[in-house]
């Protein structure tokens, strides 16, 4: 067994900095295995002073790697984690390989379900829904919601697999992050459902002069309608502009 | 025309575009801050903050899972508030919900063209992963490790040109919008609220929930009757 040099903070820092830029040359065959080489290169710098295994190890993560940019942090965490022992002789260099290999799809479909499918959706319909209160600063609470979240997860998500190496599975799976985004969604639903009618009636209103009532009970059926017509698969595209065809035509000669 | 204001559009939808996949993804992209932003630079808030308010429901339900390349909602967002913006500039009245939906009309497809764009630009991507290999098998370990910022620049030039020329089309389509007949204007004005309505029930649909069409209906018959309230009150 051999002595290595332990990570200082300030490369556990600029791993984790650099890791923000882990989709940055995404490609169709590797994905994101540049952005994760860029990201553990001070580490292997650090922790592989010989050449030879530096170079060794840079390639055995140049292979494909493709995971939620967020939950990545994990990944990487736990891939400092593995390297270490590796550099220390306490484990073989395919344990890395087959750990990134394990993690990668799992906690793809997570992260993809409660960052994509639940938090921003949500976080974008209450927001929105709070333009006609909150005007500008609704952009400004959008960035202050989802960041809270997200960073705070992001770095804890680093710190759980730096720490906990294979165990992050659990600590992850502890946080339950399936039932939470099942909520947000909800939340999504309800805020864009109340929003479609305050916007009927506020803008309608606006706009409509003479013709306001018309023009809201117009724009309310408008998207109980374009609600159906998407369900039944027609182009988000063609219910847009069929709608505005015939509101500018109801304007225009009513 | 103002040039300022065209680089200016430039620069911004040149940073959201890096921001949106290549580095940090902290939603300065989405359209509600990416046009709201784009607004107030170009001496619009109103007009950035009500398209970004559209175009954020019509892209609620979008989202970028594995390899599935979905449209470019910023791009459509940052385009669309630049011409919004540079049109009311253009005719010197001010904004109305008829240029924002001109604007919307006329720019919204920029996702579509977007999502070309970034498949394109997965070729010059992996011409950097072959590069990187290729130096790492060399033993420059180096060069195979910057390759991978090199990827973020086309995204901001591409991108950025794009906005830019949005800006820069809403000066000339501003006058000419001017000439349209006043009915026509009005039927222009009458379509923005019924868009809103389209993508907010959209974003409804988008927003994956198991019972949205119960959710959204329970949250619009509560505004519905909030603001039935108001009125009511208001009359005494």
């Amino acid at each position: 067994m051999s002595t290595a040099p332990t990570l200082s903070r300030g490369v556990l820092l600029r791993v984790f900095l650099r890791s923000l830029a882990l989709q940055a040359s995404w490609n169709p065959k590797g994905m994101q295995n540049l952005g994760l080489v860029y990201s553990l290169f001070p580490a292997l710098e650090q922790l592989y002073p010989d050449k030879k295994e530096q170079e060794a190890a840079v390639q055995r993560h140049l292979v494909f790697f493709n995971t939620h940019p967020y939950v990545a942090a994990a990944i990487v965490g736990g891939v400092l984690n593995h390297e270490q022992r590796i550099a220390r002789g306490e484990e073989t260099p395919d344990k890395v390989v087959a750990f990134k290999a394990a993690l990668m799809g799992p906690l793809a479909a997570l992260g993809d379900g409660f960052f994509w499918l639940s938090l921003k959706p949500a976080v974008g319909a209450v927001c929105t829904a709070l333009v006609p209160v909150l005007q500008a600063w609704a952009a400004l609470l959008f960035l202050l919601l989802y960041n809270l979240v997200h960073l705070s997860l992001r770095a804890r998500f680093y710190w759980l697999g730096l720490s906990l190496g294979d165990r992050l599975v659990e600590a992850v799976a502890r946080a339950n992050l399936p039932t939470r985004g099942a909520r947000l969604r909800s939340v999504a639903a309800a805020s864009a459902g109340g929003l479609a009618a305050w916007l009927a009636v506020d803008l309608g209103r606006t706009a409509g002069g003479g013709h306001a009532p018309w023009l809201v009970a117009g724009c309310l059926a408008l998207g109980v309608v374009s609600y159906i017509l998407v369900q039944q698969r027609v182009p988000n595209y063609v219910v847009l502009y069929l709608a505005a065809g015939l509101a500018c035509a109801a304007g225009a000669f009513l | 025309m103002g040039w300022t204001q065209v680089l200016l559009a430039g620069l911004w939808g040149g940073v959201v575009a890096v921001e949106r996949k290549a580095f940090l993804q902290a939603m300065l992209s989405r359209p509600l801050v990416s046009a709201t932003v784009m607004g107030a630079l170009l001496g619009d808030l109103r007009a950035g903050l009500y398209v970004g308010m559209l175009l954020e429901l019509f892209y609620l339900g979008t989202a970028n899972l594995g390899a599935a390349l979905p449209e470019n909602d910023t791009v459509s967002a940052t385009g669309t508030a630049a011409a919004a913006a540079t049109m009311a500039a253009a005719t010197g009245a001010g904004s109305t919900q008829a240029l924002w939906s001109v604007a919307v009309l006329l720019f919204i497809a920029l996702g579509r063209l977007g999502r070309y764009g970034d498949r394109l630009l997965e070729g010059y991507m992996a011409r950097l992963a072959r590069v990187a290999l290729a130096s790492a098998e060399a033993g420059n370990l180096s060069r195979a490790v910057r390759q991978n910022l090199w990827g973020m620049w086309p995204h901001f030039l591409v991108y950025g040109g794009v906005s830019a020329t949005c800006a820069l089309l809403g000066f000339f389509l501003g006058p000419l919008l001017e000439r349209l007949p006043l009915d026509l204007l009005r039927g222009l004005a009458w379509a923005f609220p019924a868009m809103a309505s389209v993508a907010a029930a959209l974003a409804a649909q988008g927003s994956h929930a198991r019972r949205a069409p119960l959710y959204a209906s329970l949250g619009a018959t509560v505004v519905t009757l909030a603001v039935i309230l108001v009125m009511l009150q208001e009359r005494r």
